[in-house]
Parts: C-alpha cells; structure tokens; sequence
C-alpha cells in the first residue's frame, strides 16, 4: 500500500491540484497503510501464488472515471437501452427478427454467458477487497458492477423473447444443471476458486482481453445480422464497459510482467492454461456462428484468423515477447482446428439436442453452399455427407439422435469429438492419477490435467453423474424432468413449437395485410 | 377522453422465469426481481476453493449468521443496476450543486476558522473510513449467500467509495483547490490520537473471518457517526455561521437514511427467521457486545475533539452519548440482549 503525496512541503503555498492529482486524491490516496493489523492479515490471499509485486503504486489508471462520472454515463445509456427495449417489446418486434431459430443462438447466450456475467460480478468484488493495492482495487470494483449490469441488462433483453418461445424460462438452474453448460460453468468455477492473480489472468486477460472478440462479441453481431434490435443495442450499450475491462486485462497482464522477472513464467502458464480453457469454451460458439445463424455473420474460421491469428498472435503477442512472454501452448492445433471445430460440434449438438435447451436442424441447401465456400478444404469432403446421411434419416421420419451420452473431457467437459491434428482418427487423450483412469479431449486438456489433476478430478461432470443417478433418475426422460424441460425446449426445429408458432404468428399479421389489400382493390 | 390506439395482441406462453413464477408466480415480474432472484449458482460446483478449501465457492458457511431462504430477503428499495446508478447520479449532480454553490459564493471563507478545523480534523479523515467500508462490503459482496443480498453489498460497497469520493471533494474545495486540507486529514487519519481508535476499529473489521461480523460491526460506528457528522454537527453548525457544512453534509445524511433500509431489512430477515432467528440473534448480540462499546468509544474520542474545537457547549459528546443509547434500544427492539454502557 502506498499513498502518492498530493500537496507541496514546506512553506510555499500550495499548488492547485492537476487533473491527474486530483484524480489520485479521489482514488489511491484514500488508501492508507494499516498499523493496527498487519498487511498479511489485511491481505492474506495475495502471496500464496508465488506471485510478486513490490510496488502496488506502479498499477496505472488508464481512464480516470471517478464515482460521480460513472454515475452519469451508466444512467445515461441505461435511459437509452431500455426505452428501446420497451419500444420493441410494446410493438412485438420479435416477430421482425430473421426466423425463430436464430433465437437458439440467444437460448445459448442466457444459459451459458449471462451466468458468466453474474459470476464475474461476484469475483471482481473478491479482487475490490482482496488486492493491497488501491488502483487495481478500484478498477476491479467498477468492473465488479458493470458485470451486473451486464446480466441484468442481458436478462431483461430476453426476457421477452422468454414470453413467446421456448428454451429461456430456466436459464439459471440450467446453468447448474443442463450437461452442455458445464463448459461455460467449469471455466469460470476454475477461474473463480483459483487466486487472485490467476483469476485476473483467467477472467480479465484471456476472457476479456484475448478472446473476447471470439467469445463475446459474436452474439452481438449474431443479433445485428438477424434483426434482434435489443440484443445488438444492448450490445453497443455495453462497449465502453468492454473496452474498459479489455484495457483492464491487458493493464493486468503487463503489470504482474514487469514487477518481478519471477512472475514471468507463472503467467506464462496461465496464458498457455487460460488459452486452451477459453479456446475450448469457444467451441459453442464457433457452431453458433456456423450453423445456428439464419443470417450468418461470419465463419469461425475467418472470426478465428481476424480476432485471433491476425490481432492476438500478429499484433498482441509480439508486444509480450518484449517481456519473455511466448504464444500459447497448442496454438497450433487451435489453428489447424478451424477448418474443423464448428462442424464436429455442431454434429455432436444436432445429435444430443434432445437433451439441450435449444433445438438443431439440418442446413438447408443455401447454407450448405455458405459452408462449402468458407471451407472449402473440409465441408464438402468430410462433413456435408454426413448432413445428407441426417437429412436422408429425417426424411425417412427417423430423426437422428444418439442413443445415450457422449464421453466428456475431464477438464474442458465437451464431448470428445475434436479430431487431433496429427492424427484425424484419434479423438481421445488419457491420464492416469492415484490409480484412477482420466479421458481427455486433447494435447492442451491433457497438459492442462496433469499441471493440477487434484483439482481437475473433483468435476462435476455431467455424463458421470447422470450415470450415478444424481441428475433426477436413470432414464432421459427422468433427466429432461431434472432440467425442467418443457414440449418445444429441445431436439428439432422444424416442426417445434417455436417452427410452429413462428408460422402461425406470421400468418396472423399477412392475413391482415392481406385482407386489407383485398379490401383496397374492391374499393 | 382518451383516444384508442389498434395493437396487433400475441398472447404470450409464459410471463416470466421458472424461479420468478415458483416464487411469485406466473404473472408478469418486475425487473428487480428477473435481474436478481436466483443468480447465484447452487449446487454442482467443479472445484473448492484454493482460498477456502473446506467450502464451495458460494457457500452458506461463509458466515455463521444463517437464513432459511436467503433469496427472500429483497432489497426494499429495489435496486437492480439502474435505478441504482440513476438514483446516485442524482445525488451525486446534487452534491456537485451544493459544492458549486459553496465555492462559488466562498461560503468557506466566510466559515468560523475553528469550523474550518473541525471540518479538516474531523470529517475529512472520515474519507478513508468511508475508503475501508467498500473493502468491507466488497468482501461481503462475494462472501455472502443470496443474489439480492450480494447486491444490496455491492451498491454498498460502490456507495461508500462514492462517500469517500464526496468527503475529498469537500477537502478539495476547503483547501482552495489544493490537496492541503487532504493531507491534513490523513495526518489525523494516521497519528491524531481523536482519530485512532476509528482507524483501529475499521482495521479490525477488515479482518473479521464471518462478512457477517464485519457489516454489524461497522454499522455501530456508521449510526454513530452519522449521529455526530450528518445530525448534531450539522444542527450547530446551522447555529454557528457555518451554513457550507450544513448545505453539504445534507447530501451524505440523505444517503444515510436511505442506506439504512436495506440493511435494517436484513436485521429484521435474520432476527425473525423461523429456522435460524434465536441462533442470528445470540451471534448478533455477541456482536453488539463486542463492537458497539469500541464504536461508541471511537466516535465519542471524535466527539470530544469536536467539543474542544467548538466549545463544550457544542454538546457533541453527549450527541453520540445519546445516540449510543438510541442503538441500544434499536437494537433490543430486534430481540437482541445488549449490555449496558460501561
């Protein structure tokens, strides 16, 4: 702890305050150095990571938002947000958004994202408490109360949707509970219960810095593409936050870097081990992209080469190399999953949907020509006669499902359906430890696993504990009771209640028009 | 006479959340409670905590203070994000008014020198109590178990470092726009002896293990000095000639007041709780008695020098004398057993 002097000494009179000292006696110097407890006791959690930082004052504020400023602009842009989502609940807008499937990229959203928020809500108060340091702790305490805006704000955006269709109306026991959304859920609880210069690493670096223009944003333009005017004002609402929590990250990572030569291999690890844990989260939404956009935005893999290869391993970390920091371990395989990831996902969700708080479906002929042109190297090879097998199956009325659970990763807990770079045949990873036997979906989950595997055995994973029983029964049907599904949450699309009621409704307004135009003709 | 205005009606399948309908059923729900009831996770946690091994990640065991429902404590004002950051952006361009006002008409210069004393020895050091308390209430924001609770800290916690940020505002505009008077009031932050035994408490309270403990006790210095700082010290200074301080720490009584209810709702959920109330109630009273005599005996230390700036007649001793007895009652009236001042 350090407090900045802020006045002249001696006898001169005393010089106004710049806007920086100022700044800094609103901020920092409201810090002091406590005598009547020690600093371990005051801060005991910041030294058990091996972590070192000798001088707390080096922290940088690079916006200096004081409290009564960041009153005004919220409000202000809260004022905006929702009179437009009044407007566009008091006009049944949903009915003008591209199709009702696309609503299955925003099922997946409040599931497995708005949760995200909420927890980092919780966990950047850790930090506002937890750090010796006044900077980072007040930034961290900003950070803490956007979250919450962003889950509330996100859950009040689809809250309308939840009125009309289906797939929304559990979103937050579904994030305990639904097996897909213990991806999000397993990273974030990693996060969460590692320290706290690990969380900063793990939630603002390689969450909100590195990926987030691969996790995040998506959604966002998802929604600008397919007419959903709230999620993509939301979107635009919530961008000055994002970019102070992506100078955040990157403030954080730079600061631990230069404070000790020692850290640098720490976070070294936590940049290779924080990497592949979002990388693989970001499989939910590569398929998004892919597959589940009625208008697509872009491919994963163009998403994947601007956000990630050109502006993370082109343009971030050559910066990091200055502090010894390399590109990611199983970067490379990362890349060389591209031309894969969407379809392999896909084709596992369109195959466990039943059991998934969204619904899939066959790409139709216009989307698999999109496909065949962003993967021209794979989709018509390998993963277009696969969709054909399917469409012949539904067309036969014998829908495809698989018939039981999949295997899941022990660390990343998606389905082990990723190929291997070197070898396309091999999906599957083992580790040993104390005797028990681990699968792995990957090099990355194995390395990731064998770093810590007295905390990756404790998953909750969801397949396991089906199969013991704790998920309501033993049988689907006891399971999808547990969920809370209803007729219409899951499986395929066309010809569910949201497919259906998207006819009915549109029906309703053209019969109108119709009549109306008929009436004009007679006259 | 009201014109009629033709909408197109879709009958909606559903009027809100499964865990807003199961709580209040299915009819359409206020934003309050779809963006706060029910967000915090569970059950089915991957990992402990490397922190806090032997607990889940949001863990009742936190705190040993315990509610059989802890989402039915609501916040009674009903602060979700917005209401809440219009609501202090109000205050905030209020208090922004008031200051303007002070400077613009130098109500400063114009204020008794020993006024101007007390402002810098007494208020201003608060500034970084009010600094300690978001520490506090952030801790308690992560720690405790419930949405809306973990909420109501939250604000709390943002509020109190908006506090601090008001008080240095006040320092700022006492030293003419120099960081004099700050410096000061750190000085008796950190060496006054009047100021000791505040930056003691808080110290303490930082470091209590229960988050429960910690917002107790910091509330028996809160009501205490909000009694001397935010009440009687501006009764007198009403009296005094010294209108700033009145027009300025009006702002921070307004909060005070409004901040009290949440927190006076949860007393009343731990209290009555049919499960968990007796036990709430006898960690609640070992609080008091803990606490409340270390609070009274900061914050009369403060009270005195006051006393001894402005003249004995200033009464601020016997203020927080009263005050104290006041919580006391306050305190009995939930049920707790409190013992007499010493």
């Amino acid at each position: 702890m350090t407090t900045e002097a802020t006045t002249n000494t001696g006898g001169k009179p005393a010089k106004k305050l710049t806007m920086k000292k100022r700044y800094s006696a609103l901020t920092r110097d409201l810090d002091w150095k406590p005598s009547y407890v020690t600093e371990e006791q005051m801060f005991p959690h910041t030294t058990y990571e091996g972590i070192k930082i000798h001088d707390w004052s080096k922290w940088d504020d690079p916006f200096r938002l004081t409290v009564d400023a960041y009153y005004r602009y919220q409000a202000e842009k809260d004022k905006r947000l929702y009179s437009v989502l009044d407007g566009f609940a008091q006009g049944q807008g949903h009915l003008t958004i591209s199709e009702a499937r696309y609503l299955n990229a925003m099922k997946v959203f409040l599931g497995g994202v708005t949760p995200l928020e909420y927890a980092a809500h919780r966990h950047f108060a850790y930090l506002a408490r937890h750090y010796n340091g006044p900077g980072p702790r007040f930034a961290a305490l900003c950070q803490s109360i956007d979250e919450m805006r962003h889950a509330q704000t996100e859950i009040h955006t689809l809250s309308n949707y939840n009125k009309y269709y289906s797939g929304f109306h559990n979103f937050s026991e579904s994030f305990d509970r639904v097996w897909y959304l213990s991806v999000p859920k397993s990273y974030f609880d990693d996060a969460l219960t590692a320290g706290p210069f690990e969380f900063l690493i793990a939630i603002g670096f390689s969450f909100e810095y590195l990926l987030t223009n691969l996790l995040f944003v998506p959604f966002m333009s998802a929604a600008s593409f397919n007419g959903d005017l709230p999620t993509m004002t939301f979107g635009f609402s919530a961008q000055s936050d994002e970019s102070r929590h992506m100078t955040l990250g990157l403030e954080a990572i730079k600061f631990l870097l230069e404070q000790d030569e020692d850290n640098v291999p720490i976070v070294q690890e936590w940049v290779d081990k924080w990497f592949w844990r979002g990388y693989r989260v970001t499989a939910i939404i590569a398929q998004m992209l892919d597959y589940m956009l009625p208008r697509p935005v872009m491919s994963w893999k163009e998403a994947f080469e601007l956000y990630f290869e050109e502006q993370m391993l082109g343009g971030l970390f050559p910066d990091l190399a200055y502090y010894g920091i390399k590109p990611p371990r199983h970067v490379e395989q990362a890349i060389w999953e591209k031309d894969h990831l969407s379809h392999v996902v896909y084709e596992t969700l369109y195959n466990f949907s039943f059991a998934a708080n969204f619904t899939t479906t066959v790409p139709d002929e216009e989307h698999h020509k999109w496909l065949a042109q962003q993967y021209p190297d794979t989709y018509e090879k390998t993963y277009k006669p696969r969709w054909d097998k399917y469409e012949e199956l539904d067309k036969a009325g014998k829908r495809q499902y698989f018939p039981g659970l999949p295997q899941l990763c022990q660390v990343c807990q998606v389905p082990m359906c990723f190929p291997a770079h070197d070898d396309e045949t091999q999906t599957q990873f083992h580790s040993e430890f104390e005797g028990e036997h681990y699968n792995l979906c990957s090099e990355g989950c194995k390395w990731i696993f064998e770093r810590e595997p007295g905390k990756y055995r404790q998953a909750w994973l969801p397949v396991h504990q089906i199969l013991a029983g704790n998920c309501g029964g033993p049988t689907v049907p006891d399971v999808l009771a547990w969920y809370k599904f209803q007729e219409g949450d899951n499986g395929e699309y066309v010809g569910s209640v949201d497919h259906k009621h998207w006819i009915e409704w549109h029906d309703q307004i053209e019969d109108v028009a119709g009549e109306t135009a008929d009436a004009g003709k007679e006259a | 006479m009201q014109y009629e205005l033709k909408t197109q009606v879709i009958e909606p399948t559903r009027h809100t959340f499964d865990h807003i309908a199961a709580r209040y059923g299915d009819r359409p729900a206020t934003r309050y409670q779809e963006g706060t009831i029910g967000l915090q996770p569970k059950e089915n946690f991957h990992y402990r905590p490397s922190y806090a091994p032997e607990r889940e990640m949001y863990d009742v065991n936190y705190s040993a203070y315990k509610l059989a429902d802890p989402e039915g404590f609501v916040d009674p004002r009903g602060y979700y994000y917005t209401p809440y950051v219009t609501n202090r952006s109000e205050m905030h361009e209020g208090f922004g008014a008031s200051l303007e006002y002070v400077t613009k008409r130098e109500l400063f210069g114009r204020t008794p020198d020993a006024w101007k004393t007390v402002m810098t020895e007494v208020l201003i050091p608060t500034r970084h109590y009010e600094s300690g308390a978001q520490m506090l209430f952030s801790g308690a924001c992560r720690f405790c178990y419930g949405s809306a609770l973990a909420q109501c800290c939250a604000y709390e916690s943002f509020d109190r470092v908006g506090n601090a940020q008001l008080i240095s505002r006040i320092g700022i505009a006492l030293g003419d726009q120099t960081a004099t008077v700050l410096r000061e009031g750190k000085r008796a932050w950190m060496e006054a002896e009047h100021m000791q035994p505040l930056r003691k408490l808080i110290e303490e309270l930082l470091i209590e293990e229960d988050w429960a403990d910690s917002v107790t006790g910091i509330d028996y210095a809160d009501r205490l000095l909000s009694a001397l700082l935010h009440k009687h010290l501006e009764e007198v200074a009403i009296n005094n000639g010294a209108g700033a301080y009145s027009l300025l720490i009006q702002h921070l009584d307004g909060w005070y007041a409004e901040h009290r209810k949440w927190l006076d709702a949860l007393y009343k959920a731990w209290t009555s709780d049919e499960t968990h109330g007796a036990s709430n109630i006898e960690l609640f009273s070992a609080s008091a008695n803990k606490w409340l005599p270390q609070a009274e005996a900061a914050v009369r230390d403060i009270a005195a020098r006051a006393d001894e700036l402005l003249g004995a007649d200033a009464g601020c001793v016997a203020a927080v004398e009263a005050a104290a007895l006041e919580t006391r009652e306050a305190l009995s009236k939930l049920g707790l057993t409190v013992e007499e001042a010493r």
